[in-house]
């Protein structure tokens, strides 16, 4: 029998999401077909990091329009947007964030020990087949594109999806 | 003993000694041998659940100081 696990990461902090792709790469190259889920913050560390103020391309009905309602977008959506641009490589730290001093030091010490980065990880799994998907809740409130996501072949998808998967699966985790 | 591919995870950490075995695996058919070496810690707990899982045959597990180096049968 096939071994699948499915991974749903909802928090947006560096070391959660760092702990979700170091099960998921692994398990994915132990022969675990994986499937990783993201909600509201967790899709935080597959965001490309844009500029404080970049113009961002006006929602597309062909593409944007299949998952998301456009006539119900509005302002907050943008000015939510600028408070969390996310970036895997600017993540917040769950404890001892200082700041955001306490990433830059955490990932000094990562780097030191030839730990990889959140960002090599999720390309990695990616590379393994793990297999990403979006709430499309999510992606609707908060005006997401999975065009601005640094992976390909984000599918968005809602809990039916999801009720299927972890039922499927042996392994369910809630990160 | 014929070594099909050697793969050198030295100075690479959990889980990337694994990751990078899994991808060449994938490329390689059954009944190669494999030949890999690595220093982490954890690296020889790793590959022999890797081999378990995959239904892998070991053929040889040689420890020298900190470096560890396994050969086994896709």
């Amino acid at each position: 029998m096939q071994k699948k696990g499915t991974i749903m990461l909802l928090s947006g902090e560096l070391d959660k999401a760092l702990t979700a792709f170091i099960i998921a790469t692994g398990f994915a190259a132990l022969g675990v077909e994986m499937k990783m889920w993201f909600m509201i913050w967790g899709h935080n560390c597959l965001k490309k990091r844009r500029g404080l103020f970049s113009r961002r391309r006006k929602p597309d009905p062909a593409r944007e329009g299949i998952y998301r309602d456009l006539a119900t977008d509005n302002f907050l959506q943008p000015m939510v947007e600028i408070l969390n641009r996310g970036g895997a490589n600017h993540l917040p730290l769950s404890q001892l964030n200082l700041m955001g001093l306490g990433p830059k030091i955490f990932s000094q010490m990562l780097k030191k020990k030839n730990i990889p980065s959140l960002e090599s990880l999720i390309k990695e799994a990616d590379e393994l087949g793990v297999k990403f998907n979006i709430c499309q809740i999510c992606c609707d409130a908060l005006g997401l594109s999975v065009d601005d996501l640094i992976v390909p072949n984000v599918e968005v998808k809602g809990v039916s999806a999801y009720m299927k998967d972890t039922m499927d699966a042996q392994v369910n985790l809630f990160i | 003993m014929k070594v099909d591919k050697e793969i050198d995870v030295l100075h690479k950490v959990c889980p990337l000694p694994l990751i990078t075995l899994a991808k060449e695996v994938r490329t390689m058919a059954k009944g190669q041998v494999v030949k890999i070496s690595g220093d982490d810690p954890i690296f020889e707990d790793s590959v022999l659940d890797f081999c378990r899982e995959g239904e892998h045959e070991i053929l040889e597990n040689n420890r020298e100081g900190r470096q560890v180096s396994i050969v086994f049968k896709i």
